[in-house]
């Protein structure tokens, strides 16, 4: 059963996955209409790539838990 | 677990007094906050001894120098200039908390991934938000928790109640949970190695025939796992600490007022 709950628990990855594609295509659209805004870009595009990241890893927390806790 | 224990002699009592039941990433944080210790008292002294009539500052002087520069132009560009003074426990932060994520470059725990130490220190920002907020509200303070409505109508106390807890979790939740998939990923990565590694090597001795293939494997997952992601995560920490702390002061900053005072369009 904890394996089950492990599994549906890491599915919130997708989302993550889904969300930081949003972004860094996003991104990539900014920075072909305008050079010049390269570097500005690129780190706010790894900045919120690293907040998006954190929905993903709370479901990395929580399949742990459920594994060798729960 | 009984941890309560009566000894016979005073020599018997002596003999458990180390029995601690303290983990070693605690070591490895003490170990952490005694090189952060060493390091400042180095700068003060290089400082101390440095000739400021020199024309150019050189070595490490120079990179030390940079580096205060460059956090306090960041605390002001993100705060305001009224925040300059929180500088110093900016570069702090960035000091242990990456020096903490990293230490697992060392083959010690590292201190982030015991759940204790990116608790404490979200403590610290959530302590430092809700002091900010006590000193720029007063009294008006408690009308947060009361929010969309005046305070004789609770309607959303609970939830502001609740809500209160999230920069505390999130932050704290963030930083352990991106400690500890690097280090269970790594963890796995070297367990499968060595499982490789011993089926190719299996003439050697077992237990020595495990080590030949994973050091060529994991110096790059290290340089994700360790480095970028500690990086990262050192600077979103102590970014939002510096959002949140300076959003509960609603007074505007200098160039902030200067925008705001831009004239009216003339007409009409």
């Amino acid at each position: 059963m904890n394996y089950i709950a492990a599994a549906i628990a890491v599915l919130g990855g997708m989302a993550c996955a889904y969300g930081e594609s949003k972004i860094v295509s996003h991104a990539l659209d900014g920075m072909a209409r305008n050079p010049e805004m390269y570097s500005k870009l690129r780190s706010s595009m790894i900045l919120g790539c690293a907040l998006d990241e954190t929905t993903s890893i709370y479901a990395l927390l929580i399949a742990i838990l459920c594994l060798f806790i729960g | 677990m009984n941890n309560i224990n009566f000894y016979s002699s005073f020599s018997d009592a002596l003999s458990h007094m180390f029995d601690f039941d303290i983990p070693g990433e605690i070591y490895s944080s003490l170990i952490v906050m005694l090189l952060i210790c060493l390091l400042s008292f180095v700068i003060y002294f290089k400082f101390k001894h440095a000739d400021p009539l020199e024309e150019r500052p050189h070595g490490f002087v120079l990179i030390l120098s940079s580096a205060v520069s460059y956090v306090r132009n960041f605390t002001i560009e993100l705060m305001g200039k009224k925040w300059e003074g929180f500088a110093g426990y900016v570069l702090a932060l960035f000091l242990y908390v990456f020096l903490a994520f990293t230490f697992s470059l060392t083959g010690l725990p590292s201190p982030a991934t015991y759940l204790a130490v990116p608790l404490s220190l979200g403590l610290c920002t959530f302590v430092l938000i809700h002091v900010t907020a006590m000193k720029a509200n007063k009294w008006k303070y408690f009308n947060r928790f009361f929010d969309p409505f005046p305070p004789y109508i609770p309607f959303f106390f609970p939830i502001n109640l609740l809500s209160m807890w999230s920069p505390l979790l999130s932050l704290s939740l963030r930083l352990f949970g991106n400690a500890l998939s690097g280090y269970v990923l790594m963890t796995i990565i070297y367990a499968f190695f060595g499982q490789i590694s011993s089926t190719i090597f299996a003439f050697i001795q077992s237990g020595v025939n495990q080590v030949f293939l994973a050091p060529f494997v994991t110096p790059f997952l290290h340089l994700y796992f360790d480095l970028f992601s500690g990086g990262i995560q050192t600077l979103v920490f102590v970014m939002l600490t510096m959002i949140f702390v300076s959003q509960e002061d609603p007074d505007t900053s200098e160039e902030e007022m200067l925008i705001l005072k831009k004239p009216e369009p003339e007409g009409n």
